[in-house]
């Protein structure tokens, strides 16, 4: 499996490679970005096999090929290289105009539209990992992705206001939620047979997404966006359980120089999954609700266009603790050795789990990350 | 006109006066040199919104949702080329617009510095030439025809009084030209350094000598061992005066003031204001700069 991933990658790499240098860049060639994110890590986490000792990892490299398709519709696809693996992380094409009342459309696999920090990918982070609630709360192992369409309409209100609107069709696998074995003979998990789909996981079950945002802007160069998500999707098809998200979030984007500003962004979720179990004596599934709630908020003061420093926290009821609550603080800075396309991100992070009431409390987790980002490939315009 | 006439056809004038101003061509433009032009050129029959403000690098600009808003009502939109606005393609996109036209102001021009061989140890080079043209008010006039063609494309009806403007911008143009070349033999020195590599059309017009820039390669700031050379220059060249815009790092020209007497003007490469006039005008107040500016 490893080896014929790792042959695909090569094989899709030498092909872009190679048309890259067999016709005329930018004409019919698509632009070609590389962007490498090793990382040096530090935790005193309680089980982590490199506990309190320094860990030098390639991290994830990714490869993002797009490109106009035709004056209407334009292609994005990013392949990530992790762990020698490769993986399609979003391949999607967009068609960007032409459509009546100005909708908007796109499809293929891409990171979900929840909230302004999933759909970015991790290296235009700040800091060096997403937030513990985002991965406890939101469907996805790594990030809420899946393949689906959306269709998206633009409104433009007095002041210039841009009102953006979009519901999404999921194909909704990244909702699945493995459920543990009872290791009761009629549990359907233990007839099926080992690796058998005794939960029909892999049977399709649409999800949907809708978001509403506004930006208002601030002057001539700063702005503030509020938006509301709500996904639901199936997380056990044979249970028939499901889980939903409300989230909500704000950035603000305010210049205080040419050159300077500060970023303050937040999201607040509330969780609403039914969690499946098997009753063996009734020979039926059961579930189980959870609502738990939290959210995290960080500011990020950019001082000049190669440094920035900041801070973040964030709190969450966490459901694998039975709700109790888990919180973490951290501080990070990133220096840019000459522009961009190079730039170094320290990160500290001290997480407090979640523990029950009457346990005694575990100790906080310290981790400490020096991350470095280089890139290749052509510069975009970046995005508020 | 009877006393009952006149608040009648004031009413209907105020009726009328939000169509007319609907009929009137909207225009987007990448920087506020190219909406002053497209103001000058357009006159009357244009509504004109810069994107990149002059206190902002135009080469940095975020595609913010509220100026896709704003070129979703656009019916041109006037990019400054030579792969400058970038971005602008982006704004574009979010747009949403499929009727607005897009005019490559630089059409035309004689493009400067055009690499032989690009690549990222070059620095941020620019593969179709350096894209600061419009600091030579010759491609000023340039660009004016190129916008009084693509307003004809939009609003035919009034193609020939475009195209009678930015004939008449032309020969301002010509004129601010012939003032700028006045001045600039007064001035004391010719040898000049600039930040960024923004000023080699403004040099080309007006006989003066960009002897180095203080970053090393485009877009990657001063190292001390650039600066150290810098000053080095600055002494067997006599030059005299650094040309830098507001967005930068003032530490290089602060270092090259104290080291080698170098005089630092800070202006902007951009006009103030979208203006019709504003673009003209800057060249007056870069000329008062350097003036003062120039003497140690």
């Amino acid at each position: 499996m490893r080896a014929s991933s790792l042959l695909a990658g090569a094989t899709a790499l030498c092909a872009v490679l190679a048309l890259a240098t067999s016709t005329r860049a930018g004409v019919v060639n698509p632009n070609i970005s590389l962007i490498g994110q090793p990382v040096l890590r530090w935790t005193d986490a309680p089980g982590d096999p490199a506990r309190e000792r320094f860990v030098l990892d390639a991290g994830e490299t990714e490869l993002m090929l797009d490109s106009y398709l035709n004056p209407y519709a334009y292609g994005t696809a990013v392949l990530s290289f992790s762990d020698g693996a490769v993986d399609v992380e979003e391949a999607f094409f967009q068609i960007l105009r032409g459509l009546p009342a100005g909708l908007g459309i796109k499809g293929g696999k891409y990171r979900v539209g929840f909230g302004k920090l999933n759909p970015a990918h991790p290296h235009t982070y700040p800091f060096a990992d997403r937030p513990h609630v985002l991965a406890a709360y939101l469907p996805g192992s790594d990030s809420f992705d899946d393949t689906g369409l959306q269709v998206s309409e633009q409104l433009a209100l007095p002041h210039d206001v841009a009102l953006t609107a979009s519901a999404d069709w999921l194909q909704g696998d990244s909702f699945r939620v493995p459920r543990a074995s009872t290791g009761l003979a009629n549990d359907p998990l233990v007839t099926a047979g080992a690796g058998r789909d005794g939960d029909r996981a892999l049977e399709p079950r649409p999800a949907g997404l809708a978001r509403l945002s506004a930006f208002v802007p601030i002057g001539d160069r700063s702005g503030l966006e509020l938006g509301s998500s709500y996904p639901q999707g199936t997380n056990n098809v044979a249970a028939a359980t499901r889980t939903s998200v409300l989230g909500g979030d704000a950035k603000l984007k305010y210049w205080t120089s040419a050159n300077a500003y500060v970023l303050v962004q937040a999201e607040a979720l509330a969780l609403d999954r039914e969690q499946a179990g098997w009753d063996g004596a009734a020979a039926a599934y059961t579930r189980t609700t959870v609502r738990p709630s939290g959210g995290y908020a960080f500011v990020d003061m950019n001082f000049n266009p190669r440094y920035d420093a900041g801070a973040s926290f964030e709190r969450f009821q966490d459901p694998a603790a039975g709700g109790a609550n888990a919180s973490a603080v951290g501080a990070f800075a990133g220096l840019a050795l000459m522009e961009e396309t190079t730039s170094f991100r320290l990160g500290w992070e001290r997480y407090l789990p979640a523990h029950a009431a009457g346990v005694p409390a575990p100790d906080a987790v310290n981790t400490v990350t020096v991350r470095v980002l280089w890139s290749m490939g052509p510069h975009k315009a970046h995005q508020f | 006109m009877s006393r009952r006439a006149f608040p009648a056809a004031l009413a209907l004038a105020a009726l009328l006066l939000p169509a007319a101003a609907l009929a009137k061509v909207r225009v987007a433009a990448s920087t506020t040199d190219l909406a002053s032009i497209a103001n000058s050129v357009g006159g009357e029959q244009v509504e004109v919104f810069s994107i990149a403000k002059p206190n902002a690098d135009p080469h940095r600009i975020e595609a913010l949702p509220s100026y896709m808003v704003k070129v979703s009502r656009a019916q041109v939109f006037l990019e400054v080329g030579l792969q400058l606005d970038q971005w602008a393609d982006a704004i574009i996109d979010g747009s949403r617009n499929d009727k607005v036209l897009k005019v490559d102001c630089s059409q035309g021009v004689n493009v400067l510095e055009k690499p032989a061989k690009v690549d990222a140890s070059m620095g941020d080079v620019h593969p179709n030439g350096n894209p600061h043209y419009w600091l030579d008010p010759r491609n000023g006039a340039i660009a004016a025809r190129n916008i009084a063609e693509g307003l004809a494309r939009v609003d035919p009806a009034h193609a020939a009084e475009f195209r009678a403007r930015a004939e008449a911008f032309g020969k301002d143009c010509d004129a601010a030209y012939e003032r700028g070349k006045a001045v600039a033999a007064k001035l004391p020195g010719r040898a000049i350094f600039t930040y960024h590599r923004s000023w080699p059309y403004f040099a080309d017009a007006f006989g003066l000598e960009v002897v180095d820039t203080v970053e090393p390669v485009p877009g990657i700031p001063p190292t001390a061992r650039h600066l150290s050379d810098l000053v080095q220059v600055a002494k067997a060249r006599k030059v005299a005066l650094l040309l830098q815009e507001p967005y930068f790092s003032q530490d290089g020209g602060q270092f090259l003031a104290r080291q080698a007497g170098v005089r630092v003007v800070t202006a902007s490469s951009a006009c103030d204001a979208d203006a019709a006039g504003s673009y003209l005008a800057h060249f007056d107040a870069l000329f008062r700069l350097l003036e003062g500016g120039a003497t140690r």
